[in-house]
């Protein structure tokens, strides 16, 4: 239960940070951070799908009605909860684990290779659905490129900052 | 039919999601045809009030480099006043010039820079401020130093970086003036202590003078350009003992909250110090 408000509140508080402060960045003139990414990627694994991809398609709509992109956060959000199971099982390899309690992709639990790898992976595909989706155009395509690279570097250090800004103390217990 | 419940609770989650990226591209798909605003402004309804809170949250924090755009836009609309020019007209006449334009041309005569007041005083006998440029900004003694509001001061003493102005709030200002619509010239003083009043001196008893008239410098000093505003008049007595009035002015200058400032220069200073230096002497 407890997990449950948490995950709530942090879906409120990275919302609010991402419309509010994130969405205004934009570094060197392209590179804006997807920090509410990180609300998705400590979902629990063990909830049910389709639970998951009505939050993952909930979070998306959200930062599309602040960045006037209707339908293009969403459609990568609900993506990448569809993906995300699998791109755990490929991180977990050899030891490949069925999602328990214990399995949970957060800091203190999985090593820092593992994270980071997870939250590469998970927003490269992210950017580059949701940066297609919005040129909806190969034209120019360096550019379009630039950005997805840009975005992605700058999310991943984002996230990976807050992460283990507030995560450093948990305790690796079931 | 067992089947099929089965089936369903199996695929229920790819349902949703294919239900879900199918409802993301519909969207997409509006929001990209120009004619459809239905769904975006359902949405802007209640996303428009937040984003303007934060919005308005971030634009607090970018009001500096907006302040300076504007005073920047602020000096390029103030240098093409006609009161920063002087009219000379060609001494050549040529068969076929026309006496009208052609030989009548704009002189600058002044030119505005801006900085920003990092200290001033105002409760003193004797007050007086400093500016964030100085020489090598091109600030030299005796410009003209103005509020947004009205005239500040002059200033009195430039180093490296920084430079002095004194206020009007100072027992040794003068500025010529004159005040309308009576239309007399006279001088701006300052004596006592108080930040918003100072005097109008050397107007004859026999003008009219009503409250709220205006005092406008008059470009007698070559210090300040003509037109600019100092005050408003607050109170008029008629003094006993002289043949001048005592004129009481509300200043223009709100000195207890300036911050931005315009410096003036006059460009042919020199020269026509000279000529007034020249004309002492004889």
């Amino acid at each position: 239960m407890n997990n449950v408000i948490a995950n709530i509140l942090r879906f409120f508080v990275l919302l609010l940070v991402q419309v509010a402060i994130c969405q205004h960045i934009s570094l060197f003139g392209y590179m804006t951070p997807a920090l509410f990414l990180l609300a998705l990627y400590l979902l629990p694994l063990e909830m049910p799908l389709s639970l998951q991809y009505v939050i993952g398609f909930a979070t998306g709509f959200v930062t599309d009605a602040f960045a006037h992109t209707l339908g293009v956060s969403s459609f990568a959000c609900t993506l990448l909860m569809f993906l995300r199971p699998y791109i755990v099982r490929m991180l977990n390899g050899a030891n490949n684990v069925k999602f328990e309690n214990i399995d949970r992709p957060v800091p203190g639990v999985k090593d820092f290779r593992w994270v980071f790898l997870y939250t590469l992976t998970l927003t490269s595909i992210y950017e580059v659905v949701a940066v297609l989706l919005e040129t909806m155009t190969f034209k120019n395509f360096g550019h379009t490129l630039l950005v997805i690279v840009g975005n992605t570097l700058f999310s991943v250090f984002v996230i990976l900052c807050i992460e283990y800004i507030f995560h450093s103390r948990v305790k690796n217990e079931p | 039919m067992n089947n099929l419940i089965e089936f369903f609770k199996r695929a229920f989650h790819i349902i949703v999601l294919a239900v879900l990226l199918i409802l993301s591209l519909v969207m997409l798909g509006k929001s990209l045809s120009f004619n459809e605003y239905r769904i975006s402004r359902a949405v802007q309804g209640v996303v428009g009030p937040i984003q303007k809170g934060a919005a308005g949250m971030v634009h607090k924090l970018r009001l500096g480099p907006e302040n300076e755009a504007l005073v920047q836009q602020n000096i390029e609309l103030m240098r093409e006043h006609e009161n920063m020019f002087i009219e000379k007209e060609d001494t050549v006449m040529t068969a076929m010039s026309t006496p009208d334009s052609t030989n009548r041309s704009q002189v600058r005569l002044y030119d505005y820079t801006y900085a920003h007041v990092i200290f001033r005083t105002v409760d003193r006998a004797f007050n007086y401020m400093i500016v964030d440029k100085g020489a090598r900004d091109g600030i030299s003694r005796d410009m003209a130093v103005l509020s947004p509001s009205g005239v500040a001061g002059v200033v009195t003493d430039v180093s490296q970086n920084f430079a002095t102005v004194r206020p009007i709030l100072h027992p040794e200002s003068r500025i010529s003036a004159v005040v309308t619509p009576a239309n007399q010239n006279g001088t701006v003083i300052w004596e006592g202590n108080d930040p918003g009043v100072a005097y109008l001196e050397a107007i004859p008893q026999h003008s009219e003078i009503n409250i709220g008239d205006s005092v406008f410098t008059n470009g007698y000093s070559n210090i300040f350009p003509k037109g600019l505003l100092i005050g408003t008049v607050k109170e008029v007595q008629v003094g006993n003992n002289a043949s001048f009035l005592t004129i009481k002015i509300k200043l223009a200058t709100r000195y207890t909250d300036i911050y931005t400032v315009y410096l003036v220069e006059n460009l042919f200073k020199s020269e026509l110090d000279t000529l007034k230096a020249n004309f002492k002497d004889e």
